[in-house]
């Protein structure tokens, strides 16, 4: 078992409230209890084919709905995944709205995955959710996310892959 | 007494002796002149902060205030700090909504409040200068001021007039301040109402800063071949003397450029800038397409590795974009600062009335690390004169640079990989894993990082081994650096009014499928070449792209296979496929300028205190789409907030959620996307484009699609709407890989759809969307939701309808 909570240190502390550091096995449990999840994946998973890999088999395992962030679109396509392209600012917008029926029609979301982003353009993103949603948010990045309600810590690439790993197997 | 009207007023007098007449403010000038010339004034002449608020209301309904705080405290008095999270209330009552916006708000006035302070700092130079009389010439255009006149109906003609303009400016930015005292407003959408009139504010001092230096400095004067100036760290001769300015205001160098020239020095001296001050230098006297005089360095971004290669001699601040610790880092290198605005004096002796000898000596023998000049025409001398005995000075003492390569290997090898740099810098940059690589001899990692890095040293002071790291960087990329040269166009101001004419209709009906303006700071994702993708997509598929500002500098620094800059390979022509600079920071307000002039030209409205029907007129009819893809400073957000309540929409990189606050609508709530049509006051659905006017993309690669989606408006033709759908279809397809998803919710009929693809899509929209197809005709029977009607007139404002 890897350890990805012992690093939590972020560059500002500042704001009340901070996600609570999770680890691999807890939040694929927890993946796999959500009642509506969507898995939001951005395009930093193209910088990296493990990464991209993990994304897909994630989606996969857990029968999660893919929202493709950025232009992470073009690696999702034809991969046997149910993924819509949208923008993360715009669909942080629709997550707050509980008129909102979500990218297929049936109903606002429950707890959101997010992977592939930015550090500073997912937090500032997750931070509306935060204050103006009661949606769950976890981040298995491989930055610690300020503003997620559960997130990894800040960990090495490769720890991040074994992490991924873990979590598969826990979905 | 006789009664007096502006520009009217003539008296002889002779044999008068310690007789001073003041005139202050002719009260009701504007209304008398208008009465004179005939000039109708709509309902809002020099709108008040509350004069406007229903076209704000009126847009926020449907473009909805998007909020993500950086903190959920409030700490502004000292009832708190005050816990907001989840959005509760503060002591005071505030929620967390009220106070993002109210801290928007005061981002937008602070930004506002830079360019006008910038505008009367310059402003007052000039008419001490050139005379409250001298005239306002900006070229070929009868709509000088068009930001000043629709927002204020003054049609400035002199200096002069400026002033009261500006005037009224500071007014306006004193009684936004004066909303962010504790209690008061508690209604975000109000403060977001306050942020808007900041934002429009700012544009009109922006106009007032740029015409003013436009008219005196002989500045290119909407020029479609202003000359190119050359750009990038490696354009500097650092054999030679060398003098940098870095900053936004050229007042203080206009003086050094002249003195330079009279002796002769131009071929002794290296001048160069960074910053907006840069391309204004560069501006200066070049009105007749003769060289520039200075050469751009680059942005912000580079000014600490500006600093840090040794190669300025002496440095002149002045306002603005400056980091705070140039005198610190410069004085490590024995390089003079010398600070010319009081907006930035680091804590430097004021020598503005000493001998010009006794600053030299006491700079020269390192008595003092720098100076504070006020008097312009002193530092004009000053400042070559130091640079040569600098120059010889910091070559006798061998001053050290950049570190050695053996020194190189050696921080390389101490490096701990704890990650702390990576964690402390903005970019995330892949730190740890380039100081192995540099460990082993290899540069290319630092190499590809010096592009993405914006040299702001947070790194340095998150490493426990105290590793400059900014020097590992820039040392480990000097074959790059060498070769960052490339070709800007300088400034050319406003865009004429022939221009304007021309290319009017073809932007109103659509068939010029939009203006694409990239503006603002370098604080990019993933590196200045962003810009350049950007550009060069769009120029191919024949959009208008308008620059300024620091994007204007690092669109010049690539080439393309061809080996030509942009600059070099399209007209500088407000026409389909040309690409304008119009300028420095304060140059923004061209862009809106002409948009204000495509109501007053093509459709011949009145542009005078009517600034709801303008802004009606650009939302609904004119494809404009601003993109501040590195933008940082608080003066991109009031630009993009004046673009917002002009209904232009502005797409900002990843960087600029960190503004905290977007305007994004929601393409699913049907009611909200549908506006009057003039003609009878009847409803019509529109399309959901644009579906936001202030928001952020993650990559260039998600906002091009984004790009040719915003400039779709309800009034264009046919073959406007093919071509915008076309190009949509297409960007989304070769950066997404996928048709997009909303595509057919922009069909109103078959001659919508590109026409080499319309067959498929016509499967598609039977197949898919269940649309009725007459297949011999190849014509839709039923599905759109809006009907085609090129002669509409959609309009948000009931007022407007005949019929209403």
């Amino acid at each position: 078992m890897v350890d990805v909570i012992k690093n939590t240190q972020i560059h500002c502390t500042y704001g009340c409230k901070s996600s609570k550091a999770v680890q691999p096995d807890v939040a694929g449990k927890m993946i796999s209890k959500a009642k509506r999840p969507l898995f939001i994946v951005g395009s930093q998973i193209l910088k990296d084919e493990e990464l991209l890999k993990r994304s897909i088999e994630i989606a996969k395992k857990a029968d999660l709905p893919v929202a493709a962030t950025g232009h992470s679109m073009s690696g999702l396509v034809d991969q046997g995944i149910n993924a819509k392209y949208i923008n993360v600012h715009a669909l942080a917008t629709y997550l707050c709205d509980p008129n909102w029926t979500g990218l297929d029609g049936n109903g606002q979301y429950d707890t959101i995955v997010v992977l592939g982003h930015f550090k500073y353009y997912i937090d500032q993103v997750l931070s509306g959710l935060k204050s103006f949603s009661k949606i769950k948010s976890i981040a298995i990045e491989r930055e610690y996310i300020q503003n997620a309600t559960m997130s990894f810590g800040n960990i090495t690439p490769a720890v991040h892959i074994e992490a991924l790993d873990e979590l598969i197997e826990n979905l | 007494m006789s009664e007096l009207t502006t520009g009217k007023f003539s008296m002889a007098i002779s044999d008068l002796e310690n007789v001073q007449i003041t005139i202050n403010n002719i009260v009701g000038a504007i209304e008398k002149e208008a009465d004179e010339i005939d000039v109708e004034m709509g309902p809002t002449v020099k709108p008040g902060v509350s004069s406007l608020r229903d076209w704000d209301h009126n847009i926020l309904d449907r473009y909805n205030p998007v909020y993500t705080p950086m903190c959920d405290q409030c700490c502004y008095c000292t009832f708190g700090p005050c816990d907001l999270s989840g959005n509760k209330e503060g002591a005071c009552g505030i929620n967390l909504e009220g106070h993002n916006a109210r801290e928007f708000m005061l981002r937008v006035i602070t930004g506002a409040a830079a360019h006008s302070g910038h505008g009367r700092h310059l402003l007052h130079h000039l008419i001490g200068l050139y005379g409250k009389d001298h005239p306002l010439d900006v070229g070929a255009t009868n709509i000088i001021a068009p930001n000043v006149q629709l927002v204020t109906g003054v049609s400035p003609k002199t200096l002069g007039d400026l002033d009261s303009v500006l005037s009224y400016v500071e007014e306006q930015i004193t009684q936004l301040l004066a909303a962010v005292h504790v209690g008061q407003e508690g209604a975000a959408i109000d403060f977001e109402s306050k942020a808007l009139h900041g934002g429009m504010i700012d544009h009109v001092g922006m106009e007032i800063s740029d015409i003013a230096q436009i008219s005196c400095l002989d500045f290119p004067k909407s020029d479609e071949e202003a000359p190119l100036a050359d750009i990038g760290m490696g354009c500097l001769d650092s054999s030679k003397p060398t003098l940098i300015v870095i900053g936004h205001n050229v007042a203080a160098v206009t003086d050094i450029i002249d003195y330079m020239e009279d002796k002769g020095l131009n071929d002794k001296i290296e001048l160069g800038g960074l910053c907006c001050t840069a391309l204004d230098m560069t501006r200066y006297k070049t009105g007749d397409r003769t060289l520039p005089r200075a050469k751009v360095v680059g942005t912000l971004a580079k000014e600490l590795k500006t600093i840090r290669s040794g190669i300025p001699d002496v440095i002149i601040v002045d306002e603005q974009c400056i980091r705070a610790d140039v005198l610190k880092e410069a004085s490590k290198l024995m390089i003079p600062v010398i600070t010319t605005n009081d907006k930035v004096m680091y804590g430097l002796k004021d020598r503005s009335n000493d001998s010009i000898e006794d600053i030299l000596e006491d700079l020269t023998t390192g008595k003092e690390k720098g100076a504070l000049m006020f008097d312009y025409e002193k530092l004009g001398e000053l400042a070559p004169r130091l640079t040569m005995m600098m120059s010889e000075i910091r070559k006798q003492k061998g001053i050290k640079r950049l570190p050695t390569d053996e020194e190189l290997k050696e921080l390389a090898d101490s490096c701990v990989h704890c990650l702390k740099c990576e964690v402390a810098c903005p970019n995330s940059l892949p730190i740890s894993e380039a100081m192995t690589a540099l460990s082993e001899g290899d540069l290319s990692n630092f190499e590809l990082l010096h592009d993405k890095c914006i040299a702001c040293g947070r790194c340095e002071y998150a490493c426990p081994k105290d590793i400059d790291i900014v020097n590992v960087i820039e040392k480990s990329s000097q074959r790059v650096i060498s070769e960052e040269v490339g070709k800007v166009r300088v400034g050319r101001g406003p865009i004429s009014d022939p221009e304007i004419r021309e290319e009017g209709v073809n932007l109103v009906l659509g068939t010029t499928p939009g203006i694409v303006a990239l503006v603002g700071c370098s604080n990019y994702p993933d590196g200045t070449k962003d810009l350049f993708t950007i550009a060069d997509e769009m120029l191919r598929r024949s959009y208008i792209v308008v620059v300024s500002g620091c994007s204007a500098m690092d669109l010049g620094m690539y080439k393309g296979e061809d080996g030509m800059t942009l600059y070099e390979k399209y007209p500088s022509r407000f026409k389909s496929g040309g690409l304008l600079n119009t300028g420095s920071c304060v140059s923004n307000a061209h862009i809106t300028g002409a948009v204000i002039k495509v109501a007053s030209i093509f459709a011949q409205k009145n542009i005078s205190g009517n600034y709801e029907e303008i802004a009606d007129y650009t939302l609904n009819r004119v494809g404009a789409v601003g993109v501040a893809w590195g933008a940082y400073s608080q003066k991109a957000a009031s630009i993009g907030t004046g673009c917002s309540r002009l209904g232009i929409p502005v797409i900002l990189g990843p960087h600029g959620s960190k503004y905290r606050r977007a305007l994004i609508a929601k393409p699913y709530e049907e009611e909200k996307w549908k506006v009057y049509d003039a003609r009878n006051g009847s409803e019509m659905q529109i399309p959901a484009a644009p579906d936001y006017l202030l928001t952020t993309a993650e990559t260039v690669e998600e906002m091009m699609p984004m790009l040719a989606k915003s400039c779709i408006r309800p009034s264009d033709n046919n073959m406007g709407r093919m071509i915008k759908l076309t190009h949509y279809i297409e960007l989304s397809q070769k950066y997404l890989g996928i048709m997009p998803e909303d595509w057919h919710k922009f069909v109103r009929t078959e001659t919508d759809l590109p026409l080499a693809k319309r067959e498929k899509l016509l499967k598609i929209l039977e197949k898919e969307h269940g649309w009725e197809i007459d297949w011999k005709r190849k014509k839709i029977l039923s599905g759109p939701a809006m009907k085609s009607d090129v002669s509409a007139q959609p309009t948000n404002l009931k007022r407007l309808c005949k019929e209403a």
